[in-house]
């Protein structure tokens, strides 16, 4: 444990401290914030706790969540009475975040324990094989084909992103005059402007909300489909991702930081907590409600990943979906069963959701998610 | 221009420019004058983040620059843009000088022919520090944001042709966002940071005094009541102390001296800017 004030013998020295301590509760706070909060005290914002309180809030903290955090922190740290601390002791860090580093690719395949037979299981590689597995249904693959598999669909996946992005760049030939440019190089032929400098739009990349179905019935596709996801991070301005089945997770942040095994692991711990069934409508009105005004201005396009078998009743998800179509430039739902022989959308929650959607396609393998590119990239 | 010596004051100087401000909100304006960082407000909409803006120049008695965002604005519309028709014209009455081409060029990218944007008009100010409000730049793009990091750490402007420009007077900045997409972290850390939240009754009640002196004090806490009862429903949009303002003027301008079913329903619109919240309301009925 940090150092508390009563332990620190001056100004300078306690208000160094607690920077320490906040910063162990996870703030986020550099030297030059340390700079600012003694500036502040050397200005007269001492005299009064509010005052000071106030002060060291507005340099220490990035965002209403930290503001809070701060809160509970300023309180612990300036009135922490040494008598008090036997009990406080066993508490330790608010933040302190264990991460868990089992293998949770494998427990989210349902297959942890196996892991060790499987090692040298047959590693035939071709063409062919490669074909193959594009075109394998993801819920049916086989355990000795899973490792490979994984690798491929990493390898298409990050191929898909750069050919995104390379096509972007090609497809700006032509744009406005620079006139900056031409006028520069006007100069040398004594002011008429023979060569015609260009300059194109940089193109706009769009925003993307995806939301992920993560329940029961789901589940052999989900693992996939996060890397999916992932790998569509790289074309897009912004990429917000949600996971649901009763309840909805926002796991944009952790999909920024690559943390694919990290999602997994809470989705699996939370298993459990999650059975009963998914409720589609309600989750997509819980994202309406507490993320719909900030996410869905600017029109950007929603992608939602599930299997449209939901408990919920068909009124709700048709009202929600209707929502988010008023604001989202495309939705798109991809749904894994469509690629079953002789499917159609007659599960009642999926054909009450169809009228919104504007593209409806499959994703029960690699290929079928390569085709997404298409879509994505005209939208 | 006189100088700011506590938060108290600020409070007092706002109160007379009629923003009424809270502790917490005027000591983060008052570490942002003295320790000549930028402030970044979020909040809601409607809360007073680019009001404020407006009083504190008006406090400094200094100027207000004002950049607009909006997706797709780039260098050539916030920062500066060379004067292309004047330069062509320079360019033919250079003609006949025996001038070289170095010099030529010299002069046609020369202070002459630079149109100021307001980013780099708000670091030329020669005589005193003018506020620069940078509103709703969580609409712009990412990019422009990287750009903006030069700015307000070091208070200085490249321009290619001419070499750097750097502030006489460091600008007060403000910028506001409503959090329709969160910030990058390296602008954040360049700024200090205040959250402005609705206001609670008392404080609005204030508010709305302030701008509307001859309310009457039934009517005033009437509306105000029924204003903050609205932001605890589950409204598309919840309305801001702006229109709480709207509100309680267009009921003072009707000339009704309380809030009964009629006047109700008849200015409803002013607070209320959905069809469906609208609905929503009128099926509660008036509470």
């Amino acid at each position: 444990m940090k150092q508390q004030a009563y332990q620190t013998t001056s100004l300078t020295e306690g208000i160094v401290a607690f920077v320490h301590f906040a910063r162990s509760h996870g703030l986020n706070i550099g030297l030059p914030e340390t700079k600012d909060a003694l500036l502040a005290a050397d200005l007269g914002l001492l005299i009064n706790r509010e005052l000071f309180k106030d002060a060291l809030k507005t340099i220490f903290c990035k965002s209403p969540e930290e503001e809070k955090v701060f809160e509970k922190i300023f309180l612990l740290y300036w009135d922490t009475n040494p008598i008090d601390l036997q009990e406080r002791k066993g508490k330790a860090t608010v933040q302190g975040l264990v991460e868990k580093k089992a293998n949770a690719t494998l427990v989210m395949l349902g297959r942890g324990d196996k892991q060790e037979q499987e090692t040298d299981a047959k590693n035939v590689s071709g063409a062919n094989e490669k074909e193959r597995l594009k075109k394998t249904d993801l819920a049916q693959v086989k355990e000795t084909d899973a490792a490979q598999l994984e690798a491929i669909a990493r390898k298409l996946f990050r191929e898909m992103a750069v050919r995104m992005r390379r096509r972007m760049k090609s497809s700006t030939k032509k744009g406005r005059i620079n006139l900056r440019r031409t006028i520069r190089h006007s100069i040398s032929y004594g002011g008429e402007p023979i060569e015609l400098y260009r300059k194109s739009q940089k193109p706009k990349k769009q925003r993307l909300i995806v939301l992920l179905d993560v329940s029961g019935s789901m589940d052999k596709y989900s693992f996939y489909l996060l890397r999916f996801i992932c790998a569509l991070k790289e074309q897009f301005r912004q990429l917000e991702a949600f996971l649901f089945s009763t309840q909805l997770l926002r796991v944009t942040k952790a999909l920024q930081l690559n943390r694919i095994d990290q999602i997994l692991q809470t989705v699996s711990d939370q298993a459990e907590h999650w059975s009963g069934g998914t409720r589609i409508g309600t989750c997509l009105g819980k994202f309406n409600e507490r993320y719909g005004k900030l996410l869905l201005n600017g029109s950007p396009i929603v992608l939602i990943l599930s299997d449209g078998l939901d408990t919920g009743t068909p009124e709700e998800l048709q009202k929600e979906l209707k929502y988010i179509k008023g604001k989202a430039r495309k939705l798109i739902w991809l749904n894994p069963l469509k690629g079953m022989k002789g499917y159609a959308p007659i599960a009642k929650g999926m054909s009450a959701a169809l009228p919104a959607i504007d593209a409806f396609r499959s994703a029960h393998n690699l290929e079928s998610l390569l085709e997404l590119e298409t879509i994505l990239q005209d939208a | 221009m006189h100088t700011i010596q506590s938060q108290q004051e600020i409070i007092n100087a706002l109160d007379r420019m009629n923003y009424v401000a809270a502790d917490a909100f005027a000591t983060s304006l008052f570490l942002m004058l003295k320790l000549q960082k930028p402030l970044l407000l979020e909040g809601p909409p409607g809360v007073g983040k680019t009001e404020v803006a407006h009083a504190l120049a008006k406090i400094l008695d200094t100027k207000l620059i004002r950049l607009q965002c909006y997706e797709g604005l780039d260098i050539n519309a916030a920062v500066y843009e060379w004067n292309y028709q004047k330069q062509l014209l320079g360019i033919k009455l250079q003609e006949g000088t025996a001038l070289s081409i170095e010099e030529k060029e010299k002069h046609i990218f020369s202070h002459e022919y630079l149109l100021k944007r307001p980013l780099l008009e708000s670091i030329t100010e020669l005589y005193q520090s003018p506020v620069l409000l940078i509103d709703e730049l969580d609409r712009s793009d990412e990019e422009f944001e990287a750009f903006l990091l030069e700015l307000l750490s070091a208070f200085q402007i490249s321009i290619p042709e001419m070499g750097t420009i750097k502030a006489k007077h460091k600008p007060y900045v403000i910028l506001t966002s409503n959090r329709t997409r969160e910030l990058s972290d390296a602008l954040k850390r360049r700024c200090l940071y205040h959250w402005i939240d609705y206001p609670d009754l008392a404080l609005e009640m204030q508010i709305v005094q302030k701008h509307l002196p001859g309310i009457e004090a039934s009517l005033l806490e009437q509306v105000v009541k029924t204003v903050q009862a609205f932001r605890q429903q589950k409204l598309a949009k919840i309305p801001g102390v702006s229109e709480t303002i709207d509100w309680a003027q267009s009921l003072m301008t009707l000339g009704y001296r309380e809030l009964n079913q009629q006047s109700f329903d008849q200015t409803l619109g002013a607070i209320l800017k959905s069809t469906d919240d609208i609905n929503q309301v009128k099926a509660e009925g008036l509470v």
